[in-house]
């Protein structure tokens, strides 16, 4: 997984790359939460993760539960079809 | 859609049981899948299970031993249609009945990849898979003529 952060005024949008499993969960979670954590908006682009499993989402729903809690907007653009399937069946978890 | 597969074809798979294995499971899988001619909708659903079912191996029946050099071994069997992906490993024993018996709207993010489990897949069942090892998972999927 690779991935680059855009960084417009308050807003973060980061660029997610590859396939999002429990090898790199961590990495896409230290890169995404201390945004947050920060008070930063944050946009998710998801155009180019070939693959997600429950790691990748777990790191989704962390990322949307801290944005709640700092108040501040966490949102998923450009979903990929593999995430958009994966995220289907964890809909109810989001 | 073609979910026609070939009949009795079995392949089968080690792999150390670390978290870097697990891009190499789901490429063994897509390829395995590739020679069964399984339509890609549920050859991605049948490799995410599988792959959360590897990751499970590592995540919790090696949960005290992340350092170890044991083996984790997938199979893939088709027979009449029928798909069998067995797993061997021989970490900390496995308690059926908590995965059985999960409850689905208590889940949470951890136990995500048990749900996706048993969404895809028609039936999860752990069986004696004889010594060396110690957990033998096997998933089931009736795939359509």
């Amino acid at each position: 997984m690779t991935y680059k952060v855009e960084e417009i005024d308050n807003k973060r949008i980061v660029h997610l790359d590859g396939e999002i499993d429990m090898e790199v969960a961590d990495k896409a979670r230290n890169t995404i939460l201390p945004l947050i954590e920060a008070g930063n908006e944050v946009q998710l682009n998801l155009s180019k993760v070939e693959y997600m499993d429950s790691s990748g989402i777990s790191v989704l729903i962390e990322s949307k539960k801290l944005s709640e809690q700092k108040n501040t907007k966490f949102e998923l653009t450009n979903i990929s079809k593999p995430v958009e399937k994966v995220l289907a069946m964890a809909k109810k978890f989001l | 859609m073609n979910e026609t597969a070939q009949a009795n074809h079995t392949e089968k798979k080690a792999f150390l049981v670390k978290s870097s294995s697990l891009k190499d499971v789901r490429t063994f899988c897509r390829e395995v899948f590739e020679k069964l001619q399984i339509e890609q909708n549920l050859k991605d659903e049948l490799v995410l299970a599988i792959a959360e079912a590897a990751q499970n191996i590592v995540k919790h029946a090696y949960k005290d031993n992340p350092d170890t050099k044991d083996i984790m071994v997938v199979k893939i069997s088709c027979e009449d249609n029928k798909l069998q992906i067995a797993f061997y490993d021989m970490g900390t024993p496995v308690d059926p009945k908590k995965i059985k018996h999960r409850e689905i709207d208590n889940i949470k993010p951890g136990g995500l990849g048990t749900f996706f489990i048993q969404e895809i897949m028609d039936a999860v069942e752990f069986k004696d898979g004889g010594k060396p090892w110690i957990n033998h998972l096997v998933l089931t999927k009736k795939l359509k003529n």
